[in-house]
């Protein structure tokens, strides 16, 4: 009903809906063909209901209470380590969230696992540094640390300026960053998120003060920086799979699940795909246009 | 209600989104659901920036307050924290009085402080991928090795060196290493690429959907 | 062990300024003193090139300038030579930036160049400016680029300026160029591409080209240039020699050294594991 009625209330409050209609009275088409659906994106709609629905029917085996099996990440097992590693030689902890904003999958995935790290960091109650490119990143983990010290029992412990904005530059928020490492000597640096051409600098800069290192990215042009430069480094989906696998929540796991099939999905579509073309029995590719 | 609204909201606009993909564009004027869908669509565009603009106000107050604090406490290094405060300060104001053409103090700054100080980050790289390769770039498996044999291909293929190197291939034809290059990057790394495209697509599909049924919250600060 | 052998294993711990040192040394000296090797263009620029060849005179294009001063020594001579090429041929342009700080950037590549074919701003080329939200600015320019942009960088309405009567959309733009340091140049692909069917071509970093390649093989980039080479290449099919090319020379000689560093470690890694092996 909620949803129903706010649809409604939008739709009355957005001026061009209303200029549309008008449009629509005055000019009404005479174009044949399918007014609801693109056809030409059959493809895409068929692949999305067909995962959707994979995520759905694994959300609920584990809402059973199934249990899925995740390979150990050794990256990820290493956090509990670095964080107690900081805590003995008394420096604080760096964590870099990428340089990307919310709508990245990589910066979500971030923000779970600096949930997890906040939460170690609470427990040791060591000083957890976050500096921001992205003003609503910096909220959100503002947030998210937040959260993390209440669970862990310590809101006393958190200090909401030490997740600060930075500056939206890219190179600005490595000189920033790199500064900030060579003045302050953190043990330990995360970085977790979508990175660019400024990994190397971070990471290069990190080892060069004796950091112990992890960090995580899909973006593969910089994974061999990260993996030359850091002790442990999240490859691609495992960075995905990082937040699932520190938490154990059986709802996103169900959905980490659905997402290895979909690839065995595409495997089998690729690979009989291929057969198909090359045999010439049916052209595979033209059932996707575009 | 507090957690209710956010997650029907984000139910509601994520569809509004989804929908709208499939409904054709440009919309036809007598679909008025396909018309709702593409109004409603533009509307959250334009929500979307006036949203994205007003943090970024908050940024500016994170920024001033976290240096402004290191100054005022005198905390280690705090002169640096001082600069960067001199600088923003000149950076807004300026371009207000003045535009941003060349001649005025924006233009001069941009010139002569930003362009150069960021360049010359950037320019660290040239320097730090020379230490990090010699540090570390060792063929110590045999994964290794052809990580390193591909490596080098491509950064001597990627110069006008390649063009120089080259064996006749019979047939008046010259492969050169700019060409072997050009197959590593066109053959091997695509096909990685696109197996690593390839699960991140999925990953971004798995985490639209997740956040529509509302099993992903970490965009309500709610960390895992 | 052998002079050769002692040389090299303290070539092993050689402290990181001493290399600093030589890669400084390797990039400086040809910019000096040029070598002046060739320059041979690859499929993918030549592709970038056809499709500028295929605009005419009077037709409208959006240029993004996708990156910061941080790039500009390997994009800016990118920028240059498409604003230079296509004002020749009297293609008009429709520019804005991703980046804050790509204002400087974008008029430093546009007003000399403006200047020199005695270009009308407004008429001939229009400056947008930055936006916030670089995801919602790319969909919605596939509406409108007035509702997108109310106002142009220097406050002028967009709905006053001339040019943008003439193209308002994609549907009205035949090309879109992102010359780009970062990922926008893929999601230009993607979003104003997939989404609004708009033709693009694209200008990267070299680190960021290597993952053009999936979209430039799919057909939805229709070329691209790869780093200061792919520059280069372009001023040489052009015949417009310019920074690009002169900084050939320079990318040779750091590649080169950066490949005799590895050879130079993994020699002493053998060495070293040799001798290892014998004491064992």
């Amino acid at each position: 009903m909620l949803p129903a009625l706010l649809l409604l209330i939008l739709f009355l409050l957005s001026p061009e809906a209303w200029a549309q209609a008008e449009v629509a009275a005055t000019e009404a088409s005479t174009e044949s063909g399918n007014l609801w659906f693109d056809t030409s994106r059959t493809a895409e709609l068929i692949a999305v209901l067909g995962f959707g629905l994979l995520v759905v029917i694994f959300v609920q085996q584990a809402r059973r209470g199934m249990d899925f099996f995740i390979r150990p990440i050794p990256g990820l097992e290493a956090i509990e380590e670095a964080v107690g590693r900081a805590t003995e030689m008394g420096r604080p902890i760096l964590y870099c969230p990428g340089l990307e904003s919310m709508d990245e999958v990589a910066t979500v995935a971030s923000m779970n696992i600096l949930g997890q790290v906040a939460r170690r960091v609470a427990e040791y109650e060591t000083p957890l540094k976050v500096p921001n490119r992205d003003p609503i990143v910096m909220t959100v983990a503002q947030e998210v640390v937040r959260d993390a010290y209440n669970t862990a029992g310590r809101p006393d412990l958190y200090q909401a300026e030490n997740i600060y904005y930075s500056t939206y530059s890219q190179f600005g928020y490595a000189a920033n960053v790199c500064g900030m490492m060579i003045r302050e000597r953190p043990a330990t640096n995360f970085y977790f998120g979508r990175f660019y051409a400024e990994s190397l600098i971070l990471a290069e800069t990190g080892n060069m003060t004796g950091a112990i290192q992890i960090a995580g990215t899909d973006a593969d042009a910089q994974l061999p920086f990260f993996i030359t430069a850091c002790d442990y480094t999240l490859i691609g989906e495992e960075l995905y799979a990082g937040s699932v696998y520190l938490s154990r929540e059986p709802l996103l796991m169900g959905a980490l699940r659905a997402q290895d099939f979909a690839k065995v999905a595409i495997l089998v579509l690729l690979i009989g795909g291929s057969i198909l073309s090359f045999a010439g029995i049916v052209d595979v590719a033209a059932w996707f246009p575009g | 209600m507090k957690q209710v609204a956010p997650l029907v909201f984000g139910f509601f606009v994520g569809m509004i989104m989804l929908l709208q993909y499939f409904v054709p564009q440009p919309p036809n004027p007598t679909n008025f659901f396909g018309d709702f869908l593409n109004s409603s669509y533009s509307t959250f565009l334009d929500w979307k920036q006036i949203v994205f603009g007003m943090t970024l106000i908050l940024g500016v107050i994170s920024l001033v307050r976290h240096h402004s604090t290191k100054v005022r406490r005198k905390e280690r290094d705090w002169f640096y924290s001082l600069v960067a405060l001199i600088g923003f300060v000149i950076m807004v104001i300026a371009p207000v009085v003045q535009g941003t053409t060349e001649e005025g103090i924006y233009g001069w700054f941009f010139d002569y402080v930003q362009a150069p100080m960021q360049a010359t980050m950037f320019a660290l790289l040239a320097f730090y991928v020379a230490s990090a390769s010699y540090r570390a770039f060792r063929a110590r498996s045999l994964q290794a090795a052809l990580l390193l044999i591909a490596g080098i291909i491509v950064m001597l293929g990627r110069v006008p060196l390649g063009d120089v190197i080259a064996v006749p291939i019979g047939g008046g034809d010259v492969y050169s290493l700019a060409d072997l290059a050009n197959f590593v990057l066109d053959v091997p790394n695509l096909a990685a690429k696109r197996g690593i495209l390839i699960g991140v697509g999925l990953g971004v599909t798995a985490t639209a959907l997740k956040i529509l049924l509302g099993i992903e919250r970490t965009y309500l600060g709610k960390g895992a | 062990m052998s002079g050769f052998e002692t040389f090299v294993e303290k070539m092993m711990w050689i402290e990181r300024r001493w290399l600093y040192l030589l890669v400084a040394i390797a990039v400086a000296v040809p910019v000096l003193k040029p070598i002046g090797l060739p320059v041979k263009p690859n499929q993918e620029t030549r592709d970038f090139l056809a499709a500028l060849d295929e605009l005419e005179s009077g037709d409208v294009i959006v240029f993004s300038f996708d990156y910061e001063p941080n790039t500009g020594a390997e994009l800016d001579p990118m920028s240059r030579v498409v604003w230079d090429y296509c004002f020749e041929k009297g293609v008009k342009i429709v520019a804005l930036t991703l980046y804050p700080g790509g204002v400087g950037n974008a008029e430093n590549v546009m007003n000399p160049i403006a200047e020199k074919y005695g270009k009308t701003y407004g008429e001939d080329y229009v400056f947008l400016g930055f936006n916030t939200d670089w995801s919602g600015t790319m969909l919605r320019m596939g509406e409108s680029f007035k509702l997108t942009y109310p106002a142009d960088q220097y406050g002028t309405a967009t709905s006053e300026i001339p040019l943008l009567a003439e193209a308002d959309s994609y549907a009205d733009t035949p090309l879109l160029i992102s010359v780009a340091s970062s990922q926008f140049a893929e999601y230009w692909a993607i979003w104003a591409g997939g989404k609004f069917g708009q033709k693009v071509i694209t200008g990267n970093t070299a680190v960021q080209a290597i993952l053009v390649y999936p979209y430039y093989q799919a057909g939805q980039i229709s070329g691209f240039l790869g780093g200061l080479k792919g520059a280069a290449e372009l001023e040489y099919l052009t015949n417009r020699p310019g920074d690009a090319m002169r900084g050939m020379d320079s990318q040779t000689t750091g590649h080169t050294l950066m490949v005799l560093f590895i050879l130079l470690g993994n020699v002493a890694f053998f060495l070293q594991r040799m001798r290892k092996e014998k004491a064992a």
